[in-house]
């Protein structure tokens, strides 16, 4: 059936009015496993702070964009991201509410992107450049929500663990999404700078930061949870095992895509696919009750 | 903003925090002590010019476009449920969906019904003759089609356009499909000639009445995907009454239309220029003719992507997150109670 429908594209990238109630969502949602529950609740701490930074990054680029189609795209994405931040940000309420205090570590994220990542009050070309680095950044970070949308779609070993169905629908509604729109970055940075060597360096510097954050918050995590009480430490080396048992994404396959984004002719198509994600929106139950 | 404190409440800033701000800054002063070069954003215009070739009566008050390349050049693929975008000799830009055959790459076809008390487009395309040559742009796809096991189509009127294409689809890929074709009178029907005989039912308002949303959705058994193009009381009764284990689809991109609306004004810092909303439109709408590159996204108040200060005035506030009292507002959907709103754009 595929075959003979191929690929959609030229999509017009619509935010989905999406809600989510986490009141019986248990702490670790994935049963009898904190660490590789915690290993994806980083993404939770870091994605309200970061994706608002797409956000106003991506409003100050708006008006120099020079083709119609992009624009579209840019603006369809804004709102996409600044639904997948508030929706983050409401598990964040939950997991306060259920005794994990999670705000040292959030804060510490708002500081790197209100902050380091932040408007540096710069004018002329100066605005421009940084602008433009701050894009690249968003580039390499979408490379990675499209590769976690298109592994977070396919990880039939979250339902055979008993994950909560709640959360795997917020984490499959914002991959699919990512999925979607995974060309968008990556088509502004070319639109607006295009050179190699800054796709690498914020490659570079992305990975960096990643493994870093989540190092830290991991750890994090393990030693705030109530009922983990640090017994076990953090840290991602962890995802050995998780990766193996098909909980979290393996550490090869993250390490071939960053192989394939560092090619010169590098596309965020051929990562992941559209018509899946768009068969995921089709049923997921929270897209469709805001179709309702 | 200052650096936050240690995780584990150990120091008031954190080291690992200090260093990599400082690292990070330090990389950064490093790079600016050149003088950034930027390069050129070479604009791109991906709109096509594209002659009617064809305009043809297809029912009472509808007629079909036929728009080729001047040249005879192939055109974009397309997929099912994908609009273009025209813009009208008067300057109107209109979205019509394609309901041609997707694998003649020679053709686009597009076709519109005749709306006396619409915006004025759809007369002027009725008033296009054979050779007049049209800026275009798309296809784009605000209403993709998925494969699916089982469908059920309902199209109320001129809504058949992006079904056809669908219902063709469905057909080709052996799904088990139904479609619901429904209208004023048999006449304002078009395309009936194209619809294969089984699976179709045929429904007029003149000898069966208005159709209910159960006799619409009968068929909606669980796991069926409802695909619907109609006008948007249809659409709604729909929402309404579609069983919980079916899935519904529908073609978002026009904002819902504004209830209860009084004109206001709106006045933007920057310009000092006072623009008139009028009761029927959105304050985000009129802005965007001011100012182009107003950021906005959904257009129905709960991204939040185009939320504005409030500089004087007040807001109703009416989208559901678009709080009151913050002197902010979501000008895609909120108004002013009275009079003047100043904002600061």
């Amino acid at each position: 059936m595929t075959a003979q429908l191929g690929e959609p594209d030229n999509l017009v990238l619509q935010a989905r009015d999406v809600r989510f109630d986490w009141s019986a969502v248990p702490l670790h949602w994935i049963p009898g496993d904190p660490v590789a529950t915690h290993l994806i609740n980083v993404l939770h701490m870091l994605l309200p702070a970061g994706e608002e930074w797409f956000v106003r990054v991506f409003k100050e680029a708006v008006p120099l964009i020079e083709d119609d189609d992009l624009r579209e795209d840019v603006l369809g994405f804004i709102g996409q991201e600044a639904m997948h931040a508030s929706s983050h940000d409401a598990v964040l309420d939950h997991f306060m509410e259920q005794g994990l205090d999670v705000r040292p570590f959030v804060r510490q994220v708002e500081f790197l992107f209100e902050s380091m990542l932040g408007d540096r009050g710069l004018t002329g070309d100066r605005r421009r450049a940084w602008l433009n680095e701050r894009i690249s950044l968003i580039a390499a970070i979408e490379h990675f929500t499209g590769v976690l949308g298109d592994w977070i779609l396919n990880a039939t070993a979250l339902d055979e663990a008993g994950a909560d169905p709640m959360m795997l629908d917020l984490l499959r509604w914002h991959g699919a999404e990512e999925v979607e729109h995974r060309h968008v970055a990556h088509e502004l940075f070319m639109h607006l700078d295009g050179r190699y060597p800054a796709r690498l360096r914020a490659m570079a510097e992305t990975v960096t930061a990643l493994v870093s954050l989540w190092q830290r918050g991991h750890r994090y995590l393990m030693a705030a949870d109530p009922i983990v009480k640090g017994r076990i430490k953090g840290g991602v080396r962890h995802i050995r095992r998780t990766g193996r048992a098909g909980l979290t994404p393996e550490g090869r396959m993250v390490a071939a895509s960053i192989r394939r984004y560092t090619r010169r002719d590098y596309s965020p198509l051929n990562e992941g696919s559209t018509e899946q994600a768009l068969a995921y929106l089709a049923t997921s139950p929270a897209a469709q009750a805001a179709l309702r | 903003m200052t650096i936050p404190p240690d995780l584990y409440g150990r120091r008031s800033r954190d080291r690992f925090v200090i260093a990599a701000s400082a690292l990070f800054s330090g990389l950064y002063r490093l790079r600016t002590l050149r003088t950034p070069t930027l390069p050129p954003v070479r604009p791109v215009d991906r709109s096509m010019r594209l002659v009617v070739q064809a305009v043809t009566q297809v029912a009472e008050e509808v007629v079909s476009l036929t728009l080729a390349a001047p040249d005879g050049r192939l055109l974009p693929a397309w997929q099912p449920g994908s609009h273009l975008d025209l813009h009208l000799p008067s300057g109107r830009r209109r979205q019509y969906s394609l309901c041609g055959d997707p694998s003649d790459l020679g053709t686009y076809r597009i076709a519109v019904r005749r709306l006396p008390d619409g915006g004025g487009g759809s007369l002027e395309v009725h008033g296009l003759s054979e050779g007049t040559v049209l800026k275009v742009q798309g296809p784009r796809n605000a209403f993709p089609f998925i494969p699916r096991k089982r469908y059920l189509f309902i199209a109320g009127g001129i809504g058949i356009t992006p079904i056809l294409p669908m219902v063709k689809a469905a057909e080709k890929l052996g799904a088990d499909w139904h479609l619901i074709y429904t209208g004023r009178t048999r006449a304002t029907l078009p395309f009936l000639d194209e619809l294969p005989d089984q699976r179709v039912t045929i429904r007029t308002d003149d000898t069966d009445g208005i159709p209910t949303s159960d006799f619409l959705l009968a068929s909606a058994t669980p796991g069926t995907a409802v695909h619907v193009c109609g006008p948007s009381p249809m659409i709604d009764a729909i929402r309404a009454a579609l069983p919980a284990d079916a899935t519904l689809h529908y073609e978002r991109f026009a904002p819902a239309p504004i209830t209860d609306g009084k004109p206001f004004e709106v006045e933007l810092k920057s310009s000092g220029r006072v623009l008139q909303i009028p009761a029927t439109r959105s304050a985000l709408d009129v802005i965007k003719e001011e100012k182009p590159d107003v950021a906005y996204s959904c257009r129905q108040g709960f991204c939040g992507t185009c939320k504005t200060r409030i500089l004087s005035g007040a807001a109703d506030d009416r989208a559901p997150s678009d709080p009151a009292g913050d002197n902010t507002m979501l000008i895609c959907v909120s108004r002013a109670t009275q009079g003047r709103l100043t904002l600061d754009l």
